[in-house]
């Protein structure tokens, strides 16, 4: 076993994570990051041997180009509903997200959608008699989103982001322009802005808008947008010039080519490495905690050589703090694999997603698809409302993908037309032109509440192949997302009559795990949008952390991530675990009182 | 005419493209030898024999259905032959066809290659590119489709 010390031992590698050493980093702390996954995404060259394991892939799910280690295993969408694969479902329903365990984490493979969440999101028991308050509001975090927004570099007009009572501070604008929406938007734009669409006794006049996306566009001001990231001769990270602008390339889920979409080694290319000390394939095996005080003594992991075998050895790493950025299931998943479930019981409690569903339908005009970021629009009309008292709040994105997501097209397109249909040359051009031009698709994602009973434990039976336990999952989608989900395709329904689309929605669709709702079965499928596995709360009785994510029980312990969050809304949560990991930072950075002073010295050097 | 010259007129007949575009896409000498492995060659030898026989100009898009696509043998095998150069991959062959005629071992879903996918003609049918290979360009899905196909 060997020692080390530093000032903070972040565990994780992914956005949350990296954020807070940048930062911590250039505040002259001495950093130490441990990283389950292998380093494979830091160079150009290993990133694009990722691409093509993609390009050769026959199912090209967001996984595909991220294969795990044997010692740091994933979720794989392939293995949802198997009862195979690294999660132990145990029902009643199946929770359909995965995320990746290699340097950069999820942000590698996610679409880049950065709403910030709404003011009333904060609010929901107060406001709406459901779900759980933050102890934090919106007021609290907007400077943070501001700072998150130019960390990953979102693009959006602050102008076309006011909806909803979101409030921006005074002159404040994103950092790059908001993403051009496709043509296929512009379309059904054009044929259902400003139409009143019915929900329940109101009505709502809904618009297609481009949302707040992590993806490169024209910058504003002096803003640099940062590309694709390399090392150098030396080893030393360093931004290159390649994927400064979002290039179209309708990949951003699995993997960016150019790296134009925001992922989490962007930030880490930018810390001051002076101060920070990476260490990759190190699996945090156990939290090490002081009986009497309950502080936090090391963190014990276990590295890997080579990702292709059993073999590890073990360390323990210390420090003065520490911040477990692992991810919602593996931070409580290593809390719980040290017996340390929290004096409130509540680690790994109350896991949400956004349970979403699928709406799609041929246009009547060609428009285009497959072509352009995955998405560039969203419906943001019913992310909130007096509703939420009812049922869940939701938001569509609109695909720029055509029908790859639902049925496998255009493969599954060109299968039919050519086997089914028995086209060949000529006619069977002409048919998939027509066929693959006009397909639409709408992603509802529906908002889901903290519920007690939706959990992630471990049990002494399931062990992964370094002998650590595997996440088990209980997961119920109770009625008031189910009714959430019913409104929503109530909703598509009547966008796809106003724009002329005719609804396809549920032929030739891809395998996905169903839920019944007053004797309807709902095909749905998880975002990724993991959260709420350690809440922050005002109680320590009630939550697992307080606001600034400090862990009531182990005060020189931050649990970073969506994990923490009470309460979701409709916003994915990549932008606000982010802004909360920089809260996290400046926190830390407090319990340092000479940590400016060393930043302006090393300033100066 | 060589044997890949061959193979790339009888695809040219298949897909409806120019001999010269398959040509250009640099695959038709991988996805020639993936369908000798797959199939063995003496079953491509006869596809091409087939199509040198067909009847030059308009007609032969007509007498391909009737003399190879109808065949209960060639016909799956010149089928895959289209899905191979469209999507890149190879589809298993249905049961009937492998119960009659054998099932080889290679004969299971799969991308040829990392090339082959992304030389895959679907997506230019569609006016589009392969997801995650050669983009258009930034705001070009802003434009009405076929603006920006080749």
């Amino acid at each position: 076993m060997t020692a080390t010390s530093h000032d903070v031992v972040i565990v994780g590698g992914g956005v949350a994570g990296s954020l807070i050493a940048k930062r911590l980093s250039h505040a002259g702390l001495k950093v130490l990051m441990l990283e389950a996954g292998p380093e494979s995404t830091r160079s150009f060259a290993d990133y694009n041997a990722h691409l093509d394991r993609f390009y050769a892939a026959s199912a090209k799910g967001a996984e595909s180009p991220w294969p795990p280690a044997v010692g740091a295993p994933q979720p794989d969408g392939g293995d949802i509903g198997t009862g195979k694969g690294y999660f132990v479902q145990r029902g009643p329903n199946q929770y359909g997200s995965t995320y990746t365990r290699t340097l950069g984490g999820s942000t590698l493979h996610w679409l880049g959608v950065s709403l910030r969440m709404l003011p009333e999101d904060f609010e929901l028991q107060t406001r709406c008699g459901v779900g759980l308050d933050w102890p934090i509001g919106y007021s609290t975090l907007s400077p943070y989103y501001d700072q998150a927004e130019h960390e990953m570099g979102v693009s959006a007009d602050v102008a076309q982001q006011q909806y909803h009572g979101l409030s921006f501070t005074p002159g404040y604008d994103y950092p790059m322009r908001h993403i051009p929406q496709s043509y296929s938007d512009r379309v059904l734009a054009a044929a259902v802005d400003g139409t009143r669409i019915a929900l329940g006794d109101t009505s709502v006049a809904v618009r297609v808008r481009p949302y707040p996306a992590a993806r490169n566009s024209i910058p504003r001001h002096s803003y640099q947008p940062r590309g694709a990231i390399d090392l150098d001769r030396r080893g030393n990270p360093y931004l290159l010039t390649i994927g400064e602008r979002c290039e179209g390339n309708t990949a951003c889920t699995p993997i960016c080519p150019v790296q134009a979409k925001y992922h989490a080694g962007k930030t880490l290319v930018e810390a001051d490495w002076r101060h920070l000390e990476l260490r990759t394939r190190a699996v945090a095996s156990r939290v090490l905690v002081d009986p009497a005080s309950g502080e936090v003594q090391g963190i014990r992991y276990q590295r890997y050589e080579r990702p292709d075998a059993p073999n590890f050895v073990e360390q323990t790493a210390t420090g003065r703090y520490y911040v477990l950025a692992a991810h919602a299931v593996e931070n409580a998943r290593l809390l719980l694999a040290s017996d340390l479930p929290g004096r409130s019981g509540l680690v790994g409690r109350h896991l949400m997603d956004h349970p979403a569903l699928y709406a799609w339908g041929r246009s009547p005009l060609a428009v285009g698809p497959f072509r352009g970021p995955q998405s560039s629009s969203g419906i943001e009309e019913f992310r909130a409302g007096a509703f939420r008292a009812q049922h869940a709040a939701f938001r569509f994105d609109i695909g720029n993908d055509g029908w790859r997501a639902t049925t496998g097209a255009p493969d599954t397109t060109v299968a039919q037309a050519v086997l089914q249909q028995g086209l060949i040359g000529q006619s069977l051009r002409h048919r998939l032109r027509e066929q693959l031009g006009n397909q639409v698709r709408f992603s509802l994602a529906v908002e889901q509440l903290a519920d007690a009973t939706n959990r992630v434990s471990i049990d002494p039976a399931y062990r992964d192949a370094f002998g650590n336990p595997r996440p088990v999952i209980d997961y119920r989608i109770t009625d008031y997302t189910l009714a959430g989900m019913a409104a929503a395709l109530q909703v598509a329904r009547q966008i796809f009559a106003r724009a002329g689309i005719t609804d396809c929605t549920g032929q030739d669709e891809l395998s996905f795990p169903t839920v019944n709702y007053q004797g309807r079965n709902f095909a749905y499928h998880g975002m990724g949008h993991f959260a709420g596995t350690h809440l922050m709360g005002a109680d320590p009785r009630q939550s697992v952390v307080d606001s600034h994510q400090r862990s009531w029980d182990h005060r020189n312990l931050y649990l970073a991530g969506a994990g923490s969050f009470p309460s979701m809304g409709t916003s994915n949560p990549t932008l606000t675990l982010a802004a909360l990991a920089l809260r996290i930072a400046d926190d830390l950075i407090a319990q340092f009182p000479n940590a400016a002073g060393a930043a302006a010295q090393c300033g100066g050097l | 005419m060589t044997r890949l010259e061959q193979f790339i007129a009888f695809s040219a007949l298949l897909t409806g493209e120019e001999a010269v575009a398959l040509s250009g896409t640099g695959v038709a000498a991988e996805l020639l030898a993936a369908l000798d492995e797959i199939t063995g060659a003496a079953l491509t030898d006869e596809l091409l024999a087939r199509f040198a026989a067909l009847p030059a100009g308009m007609q032969a898009e007509q007498a391909a259905g009737d003399s190879i696509m109808a065949d209960p043998r060639l016909g799956p095998v010149a089928r895959n032959v289209i899905l191979l150069w469209l999507t890149g991959s190879w589809t298993q062959l249905p049961d009937a066809w492998r119960d009659s005629f054998g099932a080889s071992p290679s004969d299971r879903n799969h991308v040829i290659s990392a090339q082959s996918y992304q030389a895959g003609l679907q997506w230019t049918i569609a006016g589009a590119h392969p997801s995650g290979a050669l983009q258009q360009g930034y705001g070009a899905w802003a434009m009405a489709p076929g603006s920006t196909a080749p």
